[in-house]
């Protein structure tokens, strides 16, 4: 019975092929021609603008640690004032828009997206989410309080500096010192020597666990050497910024160097 | 009067605080207000108490979840004002009728800001009139259960600001503050939900009852002189039971053999050191650094079981929800959470989680869910579902950082030794995973020490020793009826002598409820100061687990005398190689505690310890 049936299947098939080789012999050439062409040419197309699309990654991330100013950050570049103030963040805030400053300026602006992720460390797994479109991040750290945070912050920067997406994409890093209005406030060049010897530490110790490491997939640093942040294999660069007087310029000019106006 | 009333989204902006209380407000209320409740899936609470110096406050707020806004209002602890709900649901419609996401000024909504208020005090004047026929009978009851009580009895009857009755009872609240038998539940940072929404609802049933009132404090007044007087009773308790000295004689059977040799140890001298040799243990890696295979997620999977729930719901029901998954665009009501979450509750109260933390959670998760939209295609367990596993993730990261080999590091630069001491309810595993500890820490170069400080339980100290004889690590003992407390003292002098890096502590078991032996324990830690106090708990406790964390840290709290107790600072989780897939111990201990599981026993030999692994567990759980 199945024998039957598939040989009656295969005299249909047959007989369609047939007519099917009949109706493209009567199709003139051309046509043919022209409408395979016009397939192709926009497969190509598509995939052309897809690839296009991954490469631009037009995000800034705004990162650190709790209470550093990242809101109010995020505001002073969205709107020139942080209004009424801030509280700690239970969710990013995510806004693609034309950064205040230049909003006078004549001409097409390229719009850039910014998230402020929250720097609580129970929403520390947020940040993964972003990381992929990230074209640079933007560490704040408290220029004032830093000393008694600084193992907290040089912890979550080595976290940071050691993702392999950040490792493998080059993404280039900002560390800014925020707060530096205020009188007690530390000088970037001692806060980045401290977070460099903080790191240097934070090496050793989680090196000496074997290899199967499952958080931090990459090392950083030289063996044998005092880590400096020029070791990394991104581009690590320290600026200085105060959010509450808008003193934010240091922070634009990164921004507008990864992403072009 | 209320000290502030604001409303901030969910981002961090604030976007209105109520002009005209200008009052600062001493310390950062709103800020411990978010990481210790909210952040912490306490959001189901009605409301939460901060403590600073110079004052205190008590802080209610609600959610607009649609909109990602949250109303906080901030008041005096002594006052207990009623309408602050009613206030707060009722600034939440208006306000969320004028919210635009653009909009960062609402100068405008001080004026229906005042409205309302207005309109809240004088109903809730009109409440307190109706409900002056009191209740005084609920008083007597209430205070025959528990101390959180009497704080509600208390909070009942200064009802306005001001009156002398209202002193009184501050005057009351102070003194009752250590002495009291069990501990005032003392309502600090880690949060305890339970303790508000009891004293809220006590409050609001007492009324103003006034008449009541004088009652009431006498009889706190007194009852707090019989605690005192039951407290020194209990004081002058020997710590220890003194050993028989009495030996008792043989009996002698009929027809028993001649009694001969019936001891049959072997003839070693008490330092059993010459006459065996032990091969030193070294049994391979420790699993705390291996990789843990996490089998890849199906999807399929979870919507197999999502299925089978929706079949186990009404025909009506599954249809009505298909249709609104479809559609998209009801608002999510507590009655249409309902099903989803004690679906979920049941579910993770079958995995061993403790019953008042599933509901807690759930509470939490509807509190959040509330007045959300659906989007389309989304059915709403999913949703629920999708809100629990955030959830659960987010207790379960740890909030500080867990990396111990930091600290050894950081306090060897210190010239100190770091010192971890295992306290823990009886036969939980703390000695066997000390020697775990030890075992791993050796496998990073460090040096470490044991301390045997329990001087209770027969064979502890020799157990101890066998494991440092097999790790071939130094071992500090003194014996058996020794204060441990000074035992711990000596061996960490001894190990800043001898160059030790790490000093392990063993403590003897003990239950949560025995105020003895949690007082010298409370007190060990105020003399020894250990940089990490770990709780060792065992995966199969069930609902006791809750009560076994929230004591600890209540009597360490509470009976240490410095004003800055040290409280558990992580979890040893044990046994987790008995329990199968019922891992819900681990949910319910980090819930109660807020402190993070840093270490899990899977197994009675060396190299049995593992880190957590919070994905695994959350996928587990909601299986």
């Amino acid at each position: 019975m199945d024998k039957e049936k598939i040989g009656e299947l295969k005299i249909q098939l047959q007989q369609l092929l047939n007519e099917a080789q009949e109706f493209v012999q009567r199709i003139p050439p051309l046509q043919l021609y022209a409408a395979i062409g016009v397939v192709v040419f926009t497969i190509f197309l598509l995939l052309v603008i897809r690839l296009f699309k991954r490469r631009s990654a037009n995000t800034i991330l705004l990162t650190g640690l709790s209470g550093s100013g990242k809101t109010v950050l995020f505001y002073q570049l969205r709107d020139g004032s942080f209004h009424q103030g801030t509280v700690t963040s239970m969710e990013p805030n995510e806004g693609t828009f034309i950064l205040n400053s230049e909003t006078s300026k004549k001409g097409k602006i390229n719009p850039v997206h910014i998230v402020d992720v929250p720097g609580h460390s129970r929403l520390r797994p947020k940040l993964d989410e972003f990381l992929s479109q990230a074209a640079g991040i933007v560490f704040v750290v408290d220029a004032v309080e830093f000393l008694p945070n600084v193992r907290a912050a040089s912890e979550y920067l080595y976290d940071i500096l050691t993702k392999a997406s950040v490792v493998k994409k080059k993404i280039p890093l900002l560390l800014l010192c925020n707060k530096v209005d205020k009188v007690t406030a530390h000088t970037k060049d001692f806060i980045r020597r401290q977070l460099e010897k903080e790191i240097d530490k934070l090496r050793a110790s989680r090196t000496a666990l074997s290899s199967a490491d499952v958080t931090n997939e990459y090392t950083l640093g030289l063996p044998g050497e005092a880590f400096v942040f020029s070791q990394c294999h991104n581009k690590v660069t320290v600026a200085e910024a105060s959010g509450l007087t808008s003193d934010i310029s240091q922070l634009e000019q990164f921004i507008r160097e990864y992403v072009k106006a | 009067m209320l000290e502030q009333l604001l409303i901030f989204t969910r981002g961090g902006l604030i976007l209105w605080t109520c002009k005209e209380l200008g009052n600062a407000l001493r310390g950062s209320p709103i800020d411990t207000l978010i990481r210790s409740c909210l952040l912490e899936e306490r959001s189901g609470a009605a409301s939460y108490n901060y403590d600073t110096p110079g004052a205190s406050y008590t802080l209610k707020w609600t959610f607009h979840n649609e909109l990602g806004l949250v109303f906080v209002a901030v008041y005096q602890r002594i006052l207990h004002l009623l309408y602050v709900d009613d206030l707060l649901s009722m600034i939440k419609q208006e306000f969320s009728a004028i919210y635009d996401p653009k909009r960062t000024s609402y100068d405008d909504f001080n004026d229906i800001f005042q409205q309302l208020k207005k309109e809240a005090e004088a109903r809730a004047e009109e409440m307190k009139k109706s409900k002056q026929v009191g209740k005084p009978v609920n008083n007597n009851l209430g205070r025959k259960q528990g101390q959180v009580q009497n704080g509600s009895v208390d909070g009942g009857s200064k009802k306005k600001s001001g009156g002398e009755s209202g002193n009184d009872g501050g005057d009351v609240d102070k003194s009752r503050g250590r002495p009291l038998e069990n501990g005032n539940l003392r309502n600090n940072h880690v949060g305890k939900g339970e303790a508000p929404t009891m004293i809220n609802a006590n409050g609001k049933e007492n009324g103003a009852s006034k008449t009541g009132a004088f009652d009431v404090n006498k009889l706190q007044k007194l009852r707090s002189k019989a605690a005192k007087k039951t407290e020194t009773v209990v004081n002058k308790v020997p710590k220890e039971e003194p050993k028989k000295k009495i030996t008792k004689k043989n009996r002698v059977w009929d027809d028993s053999p001649k009694e001969s040799k019936l001891d049959f140890t072997d003839p070693v001298s008490e330092n059993g050191e010459q006459n065996i040799s032990v091969v030193a243990a070294d049994e391979g890696e420790s699993m705390m650094d291996k990789e843990e295979i996490i089998s890849s997620d199906s999807e399929s999977e979870e919507e197999e079981t999502e299925k089978d729930s929706n079949v186990d719901s009404k025909k009506k029901g599954w249809f009505s929800s298909m249709f609104q998954s479809i559609a998209g665009k009801a608002n999510l009501e507590k009655s249409d959470l309902e099903p989803a979450l004690k679906a979920l509750k049941d579910r993770l109260m079958t995995k061993n989680v403790a019953e008042e933390i599933a509901e807690k959670l759930c509470e939490s998760v509807a509190a959040s869910l509330e007045g959300k939209r659906l989007a389309s295609f989304t059915r709403i367990s999913s949703t629920v579902q999708a809100a629990m596993e955030e959830a659960l993730v987010r207790i379960l990261t740890p909030r500080r950082s867990i990396d111990i080999l930091r600290d050894v590091h950081a306090a060897k630069e210190q010239g100190k030794p770091y010192v971890v001491v295992f306290v823990g309810v009886n036969g939980v595993g703390k000695s066997t995973n000390l020697a775990k500890v030890a075992y791993w820490l050796l496998q990073h170069n460090v040096n470490v020490m044991m301390a045997a400080c329990d001087t209770f339980r027969s064979g502890a100290v020799e157990q101890l020793r066998t494991h440092a004889r097999r790790l071939q690590i130094p071992i500090f003992e003194k014996g058996y009826e020794k204060d441990p407390a000074i035992v711990a003292k000596e061996a960490i002098q001894e190990a800043s002598r001898n160059g030790s890096d790490v000093v392990l502590v063993d403590t003897a078991g003990r239950m949560q409820d025995n105020e003895p032996l949690m007082r010298a324990l409370s007190k060990l830690i105020y003399v020894n100061s250990p940089d990490l106090v770990l709780f060792v708990g065992e995966a199969l406790v069930g609902n006791d687990a809750v009560d076994q964390l929230s004591k600890f840290n209540q009597k360490l709290g509470d009976l240490s005398p410095s004003p800055d107790p040290r409280l558990i600072d992580g979890i040893l989780l044990t046994k987790f190689d008995t329990i199968d897939d019922k891992v819900g111990a681990a949910l319910s201990m980090v819930y109660i505690s807020g402190a993070p599981v840093m270490f899990v026993g899977c197994g009675q030999s060396y190299t049995d310890l593992k880190k957590l692994n919070v994905k695994s567990i959350v996928k587990t759980l909601l299986k």
